[in-house]
């Protein structure tokens, strides 16, 4: 039994949206106020309207529509459909801006209201502040019976633009060509009823999927992680598949696992992916500051740099769109930003690029994974109390003099061949400890190190 | 200007939409009433063609889905086939998106419990300290609402309504309906097609912001497009109705404009003599007309204060068959049959029915009657100096030479035996209401004196 969340964690209204579990404490009221907030700060015209498969999107749906109708916007339905989907969608058909309603990796009693640009994109750190003050000011628009526009639901395939846009970046003939048989966990998540369609129509691939009714309640852990893919793994061992994918419910994460069913580290994922990215466009890579070596190590062989930004999609984003970036990150998440695509995290770009992959070489996924540089990391958390950071992270930067220290986002602190990165969680009196080496053994013995530190 | 432009009353909530009434306010309303109705059921949910209710239709469906109710959505649909439906299904309660008789850039909510019932003041009352107390009963993300689309109400309705009528019977007159851009266009034309009836339609484009007049069911709206068809069209009845088809008024064959206070008279003759119910039941404010035909055959009236609920409430203290008929001078008719929902449509057919069993024209059956002239007037208040001006006018219309009989629980009424008049505060607009009814002659010089005081006092 999952324990109970902690109340700081039942809601969360701030700079990234809403969040929260659906009840009594993410009430529809807050989705109507905050969407009609979004309509105000957006002012009026079309906006774009999506979800993922929870139970309460429809409930949802209903409170952001009327919120936005207040507004004044003329709300266009896209119903079930993948976040990076609804992002190309929105910047596609020139729309004033877009909500996804989907809590994306979160389990199934919460959800959330993510907000979007004209362009599909976060807004950037500043407009999301006024956004926010709009929001506690109630300083919204409030249209009278004239200016109420109307509701629209778009009844072509919206995910058919992004699809599109993915397959352009790719040799879909000789992914085609190699008829791969591929496993796929949908988690029964908005990737259901895309997803399928993707795999075997466009890409040729002979499909074995799991989990892909979205009438159904997620299966598992909706976080596509190692320990949560099991079925998946078993699935590919049973079909013989080549590779196997595993999503989030709202298609913006993935998660790979070999043709052993063994999961592979999300950040060789995303490493893999920077390589395909970097043969194929010119720019630099932007990773958060928590995501592994490796993909120094990838950059460098393509001539490029990486800029290290704060944990969260929205810091990686604001920094790829500063610097231009080629590609970006965040590897523990299992988030793939490619820009030529979109700018969003986005598990269709990842399938598509792995495959071409495997197509170009004709190597396993494994074999491409062992080619990477291998590094081992460890992450974990420790309770602390607020106040207490700063001495811990003195104490830190004292016990390692002389060396490198990034204090962007809590204490990262690189060392030759390894780095250690504590930062505090932005939602629970926790902090979250990574320490990366070159094995297994060396890392654990850094960890601790450090814990002891902070006992 | 702000207080006026929001209501929220035992009556339900009403506003003009941006200013006053807004998707939150019906959110959180709608979610206070998930809360005050019995533990389990459905609700049903219907609208009319303002483009607020679209909106409105969203945050009234967020709060029942969050609450766990299933919502039998009805769409674009009347007020009565609303309540109907409530109680063919078997729901908890319904919601009414519309605001009836009002311009465009209003709109309001209306709440039903089980069987479609208006809400009685006590339920009422509850329901709103439900919404200030802020009480919710959201539930967990298993157990939501579902939202299922029934477009099998309308005609389950009209087979309830050719129960009650003889539709045969009446398909021979030629009527004209103005349907004021509202939701009687929905019904009639279903009449049309599904029954065979051949209304002739005016207005009968639902349109969400211009609506083809004021859709107010009075005399001069009549007059305006509909009174003037008769003649030409050689129609034998003319009506109609306000946007969600709850209240009706009519034109005679002769072109006439009536009186919206004749429906109300009309209905009762038809159903007074049939049984088993001797009462009407009507406000202060409604003509004494219909006490004349109450008279005639053998019954009574009980007048009541203005309101829905207060017709209600005297409803709840008698038994069904003891009533006959309940209703206003605004148009707006409700029949044991019908069980006690007020609806245009159902009066509509009451009248034409009463053509039918008389064989007379709807004018001679209203020359027929004795000629009352009633006047209204409105004049805007100062709430603080209105119980002083009340108490001043039964004071002294109830002393002098000719003293008449006041009463006093809604306002002051004043009656004579050939005339009476009514003033009070409106529940819906910050204003007083003058009213003056006299036989067989104008009150003008009675209504002029009272609007000059009210003016003068308000």
């Amino acid at each position: 039994m999952p324990e109970e969340p902690h109340r700081e964690h039942l809601l969360k209204i701030g700079v990234s949206g809403v969040r929260g579990v659906v009840g009594e404490f993410f009430t529809p009221s807050i989705a109507c106020a905050f969407a009609q907030a979004f309509g105000t700060y957006v002012g009026g015209g079309r906006v774009v309207v999506g979800r993922d498969t929870r139970t309460s999107g429809p409930m949802l749906t209903h409170a952001v529509t009327s919120g936005l109708l207040a507004a004044g916007c003329e709300v266009v339905h896209l119903g079930i459909i993948p976040t990076p989907s609804l992002q190309a969608y929105v910047a596609a058909t020139r729309a004033r801006g877009g909500l996804a309603i989907t809590a994306s990796h979160n389990p199934s009693e919460y959800n959330a209201v993510k907000l979007f640009n004209a362009e599909g994109l976060f807004f950037n750190g500043y407009e999301r502040s006024e956004l926010l003050d709009l929001y506690h000011q109630r300083s919204f628009t409030e249209a009278s019976n004239a200016e109420i526009r109307g509701v629209s639901s778009e009844t072509a395939d919206a995910t058919r633009y992004h699809l599109d846009r993915v397959l352009t970046h790719i040799d879909v003939a000789r992914v085609r060509a190699r008829n791969f048989t591929v496993a796929l966990d949908g988690v029964n998540g908005a990737g259901s009823v895309v997803t399928p369609g993707f795999l075997q129509n466009d890409l040729g691939c002979t499909l074995h999927a799991m989990s892909v009714d979205p009438t159904e309640v997620f299966p598992r852990v909706p976080e596509p992680r190692p320990d949560t893919l099991g079925e998946l793994s078993s699935l590919v061992q049973a079909v013989g598949a080549e590779i196997g994918f595993a999503q989030d419910p709202d298609g913006d994460r993935l998660a790979v696992v070999d043709e052993a069913g063994r999961v592979l580290d999300n950040d060789d994922v995303l490493a893999l992916a920077v390589d395909v990215a970097l043969r194929r466009v010119k720019g630099d890579v932007v990773v958060n500051l928590t995501t592994s070596s490796v993909i120094d190590d990838v950059a460098r062989t393509h001539g490029r740099r990486v800029y290290r930004t704060a944990v969260g999609e929205a810091n990686v984003v604001e920094m790829m769109q500063a610097v231009d970036a080629a590609i970006g990150g965040e590897g523990s998440n299992g988030g793939i930003i490619f820009p030529a695509v979109h700018l969003c995290r986005d598990s269709y770009t990842g399938m598509a690029m792995l495959l071409d992959r495997m197509a170009e070489t004709g190597k396993t996924i494994s074999e491409l994974q062992r080619a990477l540089p291998q590094y081992s990391r460890k992450l974990g958390m420790m309770p602390f109390e607020h106040g207490r950071l700063g001495v811990m992270m003195q104490a830190l930067e004292e016990a390692f003099p002389g060396v490198a220290a990034d204090r962007t986002d809590g204490l990262k602190i690189t060392i030759p061949g390894a780095w250690i990165h504590v930062r505090a969680s932005n939602t629970e009196p926790i902090l979250r400890l990574a320490v990366e080496t070159r094995t297994a053994k060396d890392t654990d013995q850094l960890y601790d190190r450090v814990a002891q530190l902070f006992a | 200007m702000t207080s006026r432009a929001l209501r929220i009353s035992p009556a339900g909530i009403r506003g003009i939409v941006g200013p006053g009434l807004t998707s939150a306010t019906a959110l959180e309303f709608s979610a206070a009433f998930a809360a005050f109705l019995a533990p389990r059921g459905p609700v049903v949910l219907g609208r009319d063609p303002r483009a607020s209710s679209i909106m409105f239709r969203e945050a009234v469906l967020a709060a029942l889905l969050a609450s766990g109710r299933d919502v039998i959505d009805l769409g674009l649909t009347s007020t009565p086939v609303v309540q109907h439906a409530i109680r063919r299904i078997g729901a908890a309660g319904g919601v009414s998106i519309g605001a009836s008789h009002n311009n465009s850039d209003w709109n309001a909510l209306k709440f039903f419990g089980p069987h479609g019932r208006y809400l009685s003041s006590t339920e009422a009352g509850e329901l709103l300290d439900f919404y200030h107390l802020r009480r919710t009963s959201y539930v967990a993300w298993d157990a939501l609402g579902r939202l299922i689309e029934d477009s099998s109400a309308l005609d389950a309705y009209l087979d309830d309504l050719a129960e009650a009528y003889d539709f045969d019977s009446l398909k021979s007159f030629k009527v004209v309906v103005d349907c004021c851009s509202g939701t009687s266009a929905v019904v009639l034309r279903r009449l049309n097609e599904r029954h065979g009836f051949q209304f002739i339609l005016i207005n009968a484009r639902v349109e969400g912001v211009s609506f083809a007049h004021e859709p107010a069911t009075t005399a001069r709206m009549v007059g305006l497009q509909l009174a003037p068809l008769m003649q030409p069209l050689g129609a034998d009845a003319g009506f109609l109705f306000d946007v969600d088809s709850d209240r009706v008024a009519l034109a005679d064959d002769r072109g006439r404009a009536l009186s919206e206070e004749i429906v109300l008279p009309l209905v009762a003759d038809l159903l007074l003599p049939r049984g088993p119910g001797r009462m009407v039941i009507t406000n202060l404010s409604t003509t004494a007309l219909v006490n004349e035909i109450a008279a005639r055959h053998g019954g009574r009236v009980l007048r009541v204060p203005v309101g829905r609920a207060a017709a209600m409430d005297a409803l709840a203290t008698h038994r069904p068959e003891q009533v006959a008929v309940a209703g206003e001078g605004t148009g707006a008719v409700m029949m044991p049959r019908f069980r006690f929902v007020y609806d245009g449509i159902a009066s509509m057919m009451a009248v034409l029915t009463l053509m039918r069993e008389r064989g007379q024209s709807l004018s001679s059956i209203v020359d027929g009657y004795p000629s009352y002239t009633l006047l209204k007037g409105e004049v805007p208040l100062s709430s603080p100096r209105v119980p002083k001006l009340l108490a001043d006018l039964r004071e002294r219309y109830t002393s002098g030479d000719d003293p008449g009989k006041a009463n006093v629980v809604d306002g002051v009424r004043v009656e004579w035996p050939d005339r009476w008049f009514h003033v009070r505060v409106s529940q819906t607009e910050p204003i007083v209401r003058v009213i003056c009814e006299q036989r067989g002659a104008s009150p003008r010089a009675l209504f002029d004196e009272l609007l000059e005081e009210v003016r003068r006092r308000a």
